[in-house]
């Protein structure tokens, strides 16, 4: 009998011998912490209460039950391992969104950096080795070798872990002798226009072109906003110049970032472009190893599994899953099975695919290729709908499992073979053609997303 | 147990207590109080399992003993009663009598047995004490900035202690709130340097017990997860809170583009009544214009109306327009003692510093309204 056996079987008797209110009051969240070889026994309880309590009242009780099982049991001993449940998870105020908060205690406020971003916790696969050499040559070679580096892949996959912790290891590298600042790119059209209202827009030039390590995060939605992209423009071609370096993430390639102006497009193509694509099995598994070891936590081999297996998408979302399974075994103190990391992952992963309707995926399609959702159903050859009308139908068929006579029905009162041609002609594509991929994946993600 | 009490002692022992005990579904005794008789003293003790609180008060003890009885029940009948004497005695099956020369009861009370031990600290060599009304005046200042539910180890304040001085903070992530003691102001035998995080729960409870006991010393011990409020009479025993509380100096504004200093109370006067005319997000707004010789706090709602105040002050630097939650802003002051305060703003989107002119102990950062 292991530890936690010898101490859930101990449990399930005491329960018989005192009330349920003592039971839950005391022994909840109670737990076998260490048996030493000499044969004392540690248990953790949740509080100071509990400890005076059981070691007063339920010690003898305790002693004999564990010493009937276990005769290796010489002497018990307590300490109390703090609960971390008794807060609620409230909103804290209801003006949330017009209250801000203090700036995050941890963020570097000359560089904006997170500390927690660093190269080493960045877990390199096939999926992202690419992106990650490009990284440590801009690190090694700041400003001369890849410049401007453009890592650009979905959401969740890690791009600005890669992108801060490069500026993490710059400064790391260089101490004080090279400027780094990263802003997101929110941030920064934020200030263009709060500099252009208060007419201080030379404060912010001067501002972003003394950096020497500019990164700037998720790029593309600079895209319409014209000041903005004029002044990041600009900015750019002065670092550019005087051979600073430059760090930009996207959630999709240059060619692909539809608004942006052909100028700027050609620059972010001018340097090095490296995508971060799905981490395979192997790289999630490492990922969530890393993860644990993060947050000291621990979880059985099989059950990373699971979770390895289950999600293939989001990093992020493993990140919150393996709290909230740490989190369960935690408070129910049962051992976890797999059924219940099912259920755990099922909730998490709210894909409920049946919500999705045909017309918020032609529409998602028609908003990535900004064109308008009639165009994919109406009967126009023009080239700039095809390609939308063809994935429109994959996806339907794909995510919903939509006949092909009622597929055809829905674009425009097409033929059947229509849609089973289109069909198979995307099939075929994504398997060889990567650009095809990266555009169907970032579709999906705006279906989900519109939710 | 027999005895017969002061009135007043008694209430005072209870206004003590009172606070803690409630309802809880699991543990239906938590409700009750443990009254007890020994030697020549009396006990009263509470506790919600998070904290415990234990009052001392004197009596004429005739036998010892004890029992649990419902606090609010007790609290009742000791609140209406006017004579000066009081008789208690705990009498068969759990019954506690009540006697006085016109008035009588019995409650039923539960076994003392069955009451929770509150724990002790082990430590009671290494200590830190504070005069009690200074400790109250330091804790009321900084506690309003403390968050009521967030993140855990935020809910209670930090207790920074550096031999030589001791800084106490509290925030919510929208404003913090520090206040530094230097050790002329404090003793204590202890010569490493600690970091701990107190429930705000407890801390309210000290702040409300010092408000009756001004007059002593309140002494300070802890072990490695429990600390203990000692003052003559009461003991205030709780947990403390597990995490790192975060390092927030970095976020402390050092220069500023305006610079204000007012009077205090006519910002507060301000404030009480530009908060007339806001809604639930309690915003107002300061305008300041460049060497001007007062600002204007401003308040507009759509369905009320709209006011302006007028404060006389000295104003430093550029013009601006910030806004502000009036409450934020005012539980940061309200508790100061000094006569002026200073504002130090950097645009609209950025901290801003309130501190008072005189003493630099205590600065109050706090995060504007988004306009």
């Amino acid at each position: 009998m292991n530890s936690e056996q010898l101490w859930e079987t101990t449990l399930s008797e005491l329960e018989l011998q005192i009330s349920r209110a003592n039971f839950l009051t005391w022994l909840k969240n109670s737990r076998l912490l260490e048996k030493k070889d000499g044969g004392e026994v540690l248990i953790g309880l949740a509080n100071n209460f509990a400890k005076e309590w059981v070691e007063n009242k339920y010690h003898k009780m305790i002693f004999e039950i564990l010493k009937n099982h276990d005769d290796s049991v010489k002497k018990i001993e307590y300490t109390v391992v703090g609960s971390k449940i008794s807060f609620s998870e409230k909103n804290f105020s209801e003006n949330k969104e017009r209250q801000p908060t203090l700036p995050e205690f941890k963020v570097d406020p000359e560089t904006g950096l997170h500390p927690r971003y660093v190269l080493n916790s960045f877990v390199v696969g096939s999926s992202n080795e690419l992106a990650y050499a490009a990284s440590l040559a801009v690190v090694k070679n700041v400003g001369s070798k890849y410049n401007p580096l453009f890592i650009y892949g979905g959401t969740g996959l890690g791009k600005t872990h890669l992108i801060q912790a490069i500026g993490n290891e710059i400064k790391k590298i260089y101490k004080n002798k090279v400027k780094v600042k990263y802003v997101h790119c929110e941030k920064f059209v934020n200030e263009v226009v709060s500099g252009i209202r208060n007419k201080r827009m030379e404060d912010i030039k001067d501002r972003y072109r003394s950096i020497d390590v500019l990164i700037i995060d998720d790029i593309q939605f600079i895209g319409g906003k014209e000041r903005s992209e004029e002044e990041f423009f600009h900015t750019f071609n002065v670092l550019h110049e005087n051979n600073k370096q430059i760090i930009i993430s996207s959630d999709r390639p240059p060619a692909s970032l539809p608004t942006l102006h052909e100028r700027l497009r050609s620059r972010f193509e001018g340097g090095m472009a490296a995508d971060i694509t799905y981490p395979d099995f192997e790289t999630r598994m490492a990922i969530i190893k890393t993860k644990l070891a993060e947050i000291k936590g621990d979880l059985p081999d099989n059950i990373c599994q699971i979770i390895a297996s289950r999600v293939q998408r989001n990093i992020r979302e493993i990140e919150g899953i393996l709290n909230k399974i740490l989190f369960y075994g935690e408070t129910k103190r049962i051992g976890l099975d797999s059924k219940t990391v099912e259920e755990i992952i099922d909730n998490t992963i709210k894909r409920v695919d049946k919500k999705v309707t045909p017309n918020q995926i032609i529409g998602a399609v028609a908003n990535f290729f900004e064109v308008l959702p009639e165009d994919i159903s109406n009967h126009s050859r023009r080239k700039k709908v095809i390609e939308p009308r063809q994935i429109s139908i994959f996806l339907l068929r794909e995510i919903l499992g939509m006949s092909y006579p009622d597929i055809g029905e829905k674009i425009g009162k097409r033929d059947h073979t229509t849609a089973i041609h289109s069909y198979e002609k995307i099939l075929r594509e994504t398997n060889k053609n990567q650009p095809l991929n990266q555009k169907i994946a970032l579709i999906k993600e705006l279906i989900y997303e519109n939710q | 147990m027999k005895f017969i009490v002061l009135n007043k002692n008694l209430k005072d022992g209870l206004r003590a207590i009172e606070r803690i005990a409630e309802e809880n579904s699991n543990l239906p005794i938590l409700k009750n109080f443990l009254i007890e008789s020994f030697e020549n003293k009396i006990k009263l003790a509470a506790t919600n399992l998070e904290l415990g609180i234990i009052s001392f008060i004197s009596g004429k003890i005739i036998e010892n003993g004890g029992l649990t009885i419902p606090l609010n029940l007790f609290n009742s009948i000791i609140n209406n009663l006017q004579v000066e004497r009081i008789n208690l005695e705990l009498t068969k099956n759990n019954k506690l009598s009540i006697k006085t020369d016109n008035y009588q009861a019995e409650i039923q009370g539960i076994k003392k047995e069955e009451f929770p031990i509150i724990p002790k600290i082990k430590n009671d060599e290494f200590y830190l004490k504070i005069q009690n009304s200074e400790l109250k005046n330091i804790l009321s200042l900084i506690v309003g900035a403390a968050a009521q539910e967030n993140r855990p180890e935020l809910n209670g304040i930090l207790l920074d202690y550096q031999t030589t001085l001791l800084k106490l903070a509290a925030t919510d992530t929208f404003r913090l709130s520090e206040k530094t003691i230097f050790n002329t102001q404090f003793e204590s035998n202890i010569d490493k340097n600690f970091k701990i995080i107190i429930p705000l729960k407890t801390i309210q409870e000290v702040i409300r017990g010092l408000q009756f006991n001004e007059e002593g010393k309140t002494a300070i011990f802890f072990d490695a997860n429990q600390i203990l409020f000692k003052t003559e009479n009461t003991e205030i025993i709780s947990r403390l809170i597990n995490g790192e509380y975060p390092d927030y100096q970095q976020i402390i504004p050092k220069n500023f583009e305006t610079e204000i200093s007012l009077n205090k109370d006519e910002l507060i006067g301000a404030l009480k009544l530009a908060g007339v005319f806001t809604d639930q997000l309690n915003e107002i707004k300061f305008i300041i214009k460049e060497g001007a010789k007062n600002i204007e706090v401003f308040s507009f709602n759509q369905s009320l109306g709209e006011n302006r105040y007028l404060i006389p002050a000295k104003i430093k630097g550029a013009a601006a327009e910030v806004a502000f939650n009036w409450r934020f802003l005012l539980d940061g002051i309200k508790n100061l003692a000094s006569e002026n305060v200073f504002i130090g703003l950097n645009g609209s989107a950025k901290p801003a510093l309130i501190n008072s002119l005189k003493d630099s102990s205590w600065f109050y950062v706090l995060m504007p309204i988004k306009g």
